[in-house]
């Protein structure tokens, strides 16, 4: 294991009552990367990282977290991550800032700083349940990054959270990469995990689907584009928006897979060099509608149709992640 | 004090201090009841409490009540509360020994019966007066053994029940039976048969003949601290395999 290489899975599996929840997983993460572990509730994702931290012990393969088997040196690696789990709370008369204490391992782990930075300095004396819930994910931030970690693993970290809380966080994880911390982000949230991680890695049914950088999955799985535009009301056959030799034009453009017209509302559906050419032969057409919109598939779209297609091979990780800035975070689910 | 079990345990007297259960059941409680019930009888040496002052019979007995309240009550339900929000689970992730959480509860406990029973005995002084202790060593011993068997069985129950209204419901059924069977209720003399020999079985029976016969010398209860012992023993034994977060 290389000092770039932070985490090192293979052949992960683990059953619960011999359900298989955890298939056959390899997982690489690099020193400051943020690598997001994907998929539906019930893909593995939480049971994987809760072996990540030793706090389940797999059924067979080998796992090794900054250098540690998490299977027999876990009292001895769970100090050295920061984690910020599923389904848990503090008590609920803890104040933040004997939390902070209660964390601190070292009494030197940076909580004043972290509290700072993560803006809830001024509520240092409140207690854990008048916590809103996003200040309750920032404090789980500070105190899964207490001690300086080198790897942090987030497990659903703004479940449950309105849109402002989740935008809160999602800065807060973004500050982490600046700092170069190596972060494991365990999500179903699609959109979270196009904007925090460097990699995704697709999980269902237990296994690995494929992984790569967000915009390599979406080139894999998403490249249908849809334009949407609304024909002249008063188009002829042989007019300036002539629409019947318009609409035939879009059929025969490369990249075309469909053009469905419906009362003048027309929606052209190919891949992504088709903007091109459907935008040439709008204008060749000499008639550019106003009302013109294209959507892109994003992450989500993409993985959706991963997630539909049945019985998917597993595809294996390609090849650890080149190193970058880092940071880590955990979660999971079973 | 920066161990990790030292900051479990500061941590956890802390909330101790805020938690509304423990502060009733623990520390009001008692001492209410004993009041009320210790001037009940009179202060006459009685035959039904072994020739003892019924007042200083009750506030010998009610220390165990204290004992009873902290291992059926408090221990169990904020323990399995923990275990039911996942905060047993976010200690462990963070690198507490497995062991910790067990300990930290056991040093809570015994601290809490030190200082409720504090309390009681200095509103007991004054109302009725604190009987003589007649034997020191198998008083303490008496206690600091019903103190490690009952918090032992209250880390047992919040690891063994699935939720804090489970533990807090089983806790009470457990509790009131042996606080009036066992200690805070009528004198086994005046009990009948079938009462008196159930209330034979109550650990809390046990612990409170260990600790009031030899405090007010109406005995030894050489038996009962024997078995208090071995209780003690086999429960944290099993509290301690138990908890592990």
């Amino acid at each position: 294991m290389s000092e770039t290489e932070v985490v090192r899975v293979r052949g992960l599996r683990k059953s619960y009552g011999g359900r298989v929840v955890v298939d056959n997983v390899d997982l690489d993460v690099a020193a400051g990367e943020i690598v997001g572990l994907i998929g539906a509730n019930g893909a593995g994702k939480t049971t994987t990282v809760e072996c990540l931290q030793g706090l389940r012990r797999p059924d067979a393969g080998t796992l090794r977290v900054l250098g540690l088997d998490p299977t027999t040196q876990a009292e001895a690696l769970r100090p050295r991550l920061g984690s910020q789990l599923q389904d848990s709370a503090l008590p609920d008369r803890l104040r933040v800032g004997e939390a902070v204490f209660l964390f601190d391992a070292t009494g030197g782990g940076g909580g004043e700083e972290l509290l700072e930075q993560f803006g809830l300095a001024d509520r240092r004396r409140s207690v854990f349940a008048a916590l809103s819930g996003g200040e309750r994910q920032r404090l789980f931030l500070v105190l899964a990054l207490l001690n300086r970690p080198r790897l942090v693993i987030l497990d659903e970290l703004t479940q449950g959270l309105d849109p402002a809380a989740r935008r809160s966080v999602w800065a807060a994880v973004d500050q982490l990469r600046r700092d170069g911390t190596t972060v494991l982000l365990v999500t179903h949230e699609l959109d979270e995990a196009e904007a925090l991680c460097d990699r995704v890695v697709a999980m269902r049914g237990g296994r690995v689907l494929d992984s790569g950088a967000p915009i390599d999955l979406v080139n894999r799985y998403g490249r249908q584009v849809t334009i949407r535009f609304t024909m002249p009301p008063g188009a002829a056959v042989g007019g300036a928006a002539d629409a019947g030799g318009t609409l035939d034009r879009l059929r025969r453009a490369p990249g075309v897979d469909e053009v469905v017209d419906r009362a003048g509302q027309v929606t052209v559906r190919g891949d992504r060099p088709a903007i091109a050419h459907v935008g040439a032969a709008l204008v060749s057409s000499g008639w550019v509608p106003p009302d013109l919109s294209v959507q892109v598939p994003n992450l989500e779209d993409a993985l959706l149709d991963l997630l539909r297609r049945p019985d998917p091979e597993p595809v294996p990780e390609p090849r650890p992640v080149q190193p970058r800035i880092s940071h880590p975070v955990s979660g999971a689910q079973r | 004090m920066n161990s990790a079990v030292g900051r479990l345990v500061r941590t956890e007297l802390t909330l101790m201090k805020r938690d509304p259960l423990t502060l009733t059941f623990v520390f009001v409680f008692p001492v209410v009841t004993m009041l009320i019930i210790g001037g009940s009888f009179g202060t006459d040496p009685d035959p039904a409490f072994d020739g003892a002052n019924p007042s200083h019979w009750y506030v010998a007995s009610y220390l165990t009540v204290v004992v009873a309240a902290t291992g059926l009550i408090m221990v169990p339900v904020h323990l399995a509360s923990y275990r039911e929000r996942g905060v047993l689970r976010r200690f462990a992730a963070a690198g507490f020994p497995r062991w910790s959480f067990a300990l930290a509860q056991l040093v809570v406990g015994l601290v809490a019966i030190v200082a409720s029973s504090a309390i009681l005995l200095a509103v007991a002084a004054p109302v009725y007066g604190v009987p003589t202790v007649h034997d020191w060593p198998r008083v303490v011993l008496a206690m600091i053994a019903g103190a490690v068997a009952f918090v032992s069985i209250g880390v047992l129950l919040g690891t063994l029940l699935p939720s804090a209204r489970a533990a807090q419901a089983v806790g009470l059924i457990l509790f009131f039976p042996s606080f009036l069977l066992g200690a805070g209720g009528p004198p086994p003399n005046v009990m009948g048969s079938a009462l008196r020999a159930i209330a034979g079985f109550l650990p809390l029976t046990r612990v409170t003949d260990a600790v009031r016969d030899p405090w007010l010398g109406v005995g030894t209860a050489t038996g009962s601290l024997f078995v208090v012992a071995g209780l003690a023993a086999a429960a944290s034994v099993l509290a301690l395999r138990r908890s592990a977060l």
